[in-house]
């Protein structure tokens, strides 16, 4: 009890209740602006939390990315463009919507069952965190290996439209992580005697180039196609959304559920989320040939199941220190350096820390109403500002922010090349988010995986000895087998996923 | 732009075959098979794992009449090409000159410049470039105590 209350405490401070609120705005703008994703809200803000205390410095990440998973659904319905990919799922129904004059009831929709699903989300982060945290208190580092390794898996088979890619880049990620001093015997690995890369490939100014230069470099091409003029206006947002409730409860339901869980399986997020709760929906529907006209049925599903991922993705991240998708995997970075090392024993050690992440995450979904009621009556102005002074000014965060987390030139170097880096990738279709989740992973995998050989005398069986680690040892290598069978030639081959 | 899949896989197989060959010279442990070469190791075979599948991928997308070189829109049309360098230029400018110039001359110039160039009208380039070195540089360098470089300005901060 006395944790709930130092976490009550920790929270409702003056100082943390503003940084909240600041996030809260910024997160609500970067979201509502398209080619502004939720994860570059995070990279963006992670030099600026580098410099506060855990509490404050989680909040202003929980409340940022929740405003900015729900303010995406704006530009979707108004300009017909997904203000991030979470809401790319049903931006064309949301659009027909308001081409057939139903933008109040769809903005109406998004905004509940927004803050809904995230609620729901984080009820059942409440829940299952603690319990599971108990059974995990129990690993070893062979659990911890394969877990690693499951949810690395996860990442590519379920993250990614191409697993052979997203294969690939999961093991760049791994290589990256190598360099610097090996986390078991202090030898410096591919270093070439240079002093910074001996403290290992610095995490944020990577996360930057990866998230956010890469996206200025891309913008910069596209810089004329940006017409984005918002002509309508919303008026009251929530006559109708009773009987829009009382019909599709049942899909908020489903969606919640379904959000929740694509959180909490590693490397897979919000927009994977919405992607697969629309198309549940429409299979499971009763009209499924009303989908695609402006149906909100769908848009129920899915709001809510991108809102309710993100309270998902925090249980593997809280329990394991796995991070279910890019935004806790930059969660989970944060916490290290931090020095504190997400798993299950921060529920013993620092649980005050624990509530405070909850109450945090239940404030920032009550404090999405407003706010969001407030964006979408701005959605004029918001969606004004060009894109031509914005990327200018974001490219300067860029470089200050990765310079800060150096203190000195090595972190905008690193960004630079890591920008350009990961926009070569992108144009080669292969995903950047593996390869976060494994650079942020690769340490403790290796660490797992260095202490289980020497504890088992270099033998594999001794890896499925544990009845856990021998379950989730099977089950990884069964995945793996799976994967295997999809991405050789002679496999069975699925149409190319664009 | 973008390169056949069989390029990529070729450059990720000279990577990963450069990066095995050095975990040859670090020191093994006595008695022990498991040294700090062993996950670099691993990693390099998925990475040639891959990297083989992707070229073999690759010389079928280009026997089904793909090309070696994918070239998007963008890349026919100058101005973006400028765009494009313009960006990279930026940083590189920021990289060179930010420790002789310092922070605020650097970031009042590379906005300027690109505001100038995307079509920002020159009052409203001028006044918000210099509103927000002034924001940022207040807000990292006061509130946050982040050493941003001083440069010709040191006497006067």
């Amino acid at each position: 009890m006395t944790a709930i209350a130092t976490a009550f405490g920790l929270v409702f401070d003056p100082y943390v209740l503003a940084v909240i609120m600041g996030s809260a705005v910024f997160g609500m703008f970067v979201g509502a602006m398209p080619g502004l994703t939720a994860t570059m809200a995070t990279a963006l803000l992670v030099p600026v939390t580098f410099f506060m205390s855990p509490v404050p410095a989680l909040g202003a990440i929980v409340t940022a990315t929740a405003m900015a998973i729900f303010a995406g659904d704006i530009p979707a319905a108004m300009l017909r463009m997904p203000g991030t990919p979470a809401s790319a799922a049903y931006a064309d129904e949301s659009y027909e919507m308001t081409k057939k004059g139903q933008l109040d009831l769809c903005m109406g929709v998004n905004l509940v069952f927004s803050v809904l699903g995230g609620i729901f989300g984080v009820l059942i982060l409440i829940v299952l965190a603690p319990v599971l945290a108990e059974v995990a208190i129990n690993f070893s580092s062979f659990e911890y290996f394969w877990l690693a390794c499951l949810g690395l898996t996860c990442a590519v088979f379920i993250g990614t439209g191409d697993p052979l890619k997203g294969l690939l880049s999961l093991f760049i990620g791994l290589a990256i992580g190598c360099i610097g001093i090996d986390p078991a015997a202090g030898q410096p690995r591919f270093t070439f005697g240079n002093v910074d890369l001996l403290s290992g490939i610095n995490f944020i100014p990577t996360l930057i180039g990866m998230f956010a230069v890469s996206e200025l470099l891309r913008g910069a091409v596209t810089m004329e196609k940006a017409g984005m003029m918002v002509q309508q206006t919303v008026g009251n947002m929530f006559a109708g959304l009773g009987a829009v409730a009382r019909k599709y409860w049942m899909n908020f339901i489903r969606g919640s559920v379904i959000g929740t869980v694509i959180g909490a399986l590693p490397g897979a997020g919000a927009d994977i989320a919405a992607w697969v709760s629309y198309a549940v929906s429409k299979k499971l529907s009763k009209e499924p040939e009303k989908f695609g006209t402006g149906h909100i049925e769908g848009i129920v599903d899915s709001t809510s199941a991108n809102n309710s991922a993100l309270g998902g993705a925090w249980i593997p991240a809280l329990v394991f220190g796995i991070p279910g998708d890019s935004i806790t995997a930059i969660v989970i970075g944060v916490l290290y350096m931090k020095g504190m090392n997400p798993g299950p024993t921060v529920f013993l050690q620092t649980p005050e820390l624990i509530y405070a992440v909850f109450i945090i995450f239940i404030l920032a979904n009550l404090l999405m109403f407003p706010l969001g009621w407030a964006a979408i009556k701005s959605a004029k102005q918001i969606l004004r500002v060009p894109r031509n002074i914005l990327l200018p000014i974001i490219l300067i965060f860029c470089m200050v922010g990765s310079f800060a987390m150096t203190n000195s030139l090595y972190g905008v170097v690193l960004m630079v090349v890591m920008g350009l880096f990961g926009w070569l990738l992108e144009e080669h279709g292969i995903p950047v988010a593996p390869l976060i989740l494994g650079l942020v992973l690769g340490e403790m995998l290796e660490q797992n995986f260095m202490s289980s050989m020497i504890k088992a005398n270099g033998s594999f069986i001794g890896f499925l000895d544990r009845p856990i680690a021998g379950t989730l040892g099977v089950l990884t290598m069964l995945l793996w087998g799976g994967m295997l069978w999809k991405a050789l030639p002679f496999g069975r081959r699925q149409p190319a996923a664009a | 732009m973008r390169f056949n899949d069989a390029a990529v896989g070729f450059v990720f197989i000279l990577i990963a075959a450069a990066m095995i060959a050095m975990t040859f010279s670090f020191p093994a442990f006595p008695g022990q098979q498991y040294g700090p070469s062993l996950f670099p190791r691993i990693i390099g075979a998925g990475i040639i794992g891959c990297s083989a599948l992707l070229i073999v991928r690759g010389f079928r997308e280009h026997a089904a009449g793909g090309r070696w070189l994918q070239r998007e829109d963008w890349t026919g049309v100058p101005r973006r090409v400028a765009s494009f360098a313009l960006m990279l230029g930026a940083m590189a400018f920021y990289v060179v000159a930010s420790e002789p110039l310092g922070f605020i001359p650097c970031a009042f110039l590379i906005q300027l410049v690109l505001f100038l160039w995307f079509g920002v009208r020159p009052v409203t380039a001028v006044v918000v470039a210099v509103v927000m070195t002034g924001l940022v540089h207040w807000f990292f360098s006061s509130l946050m105590r982040v050493p941003l470089p001083r440069g010709v300005l040191d006497s006067v901060l």
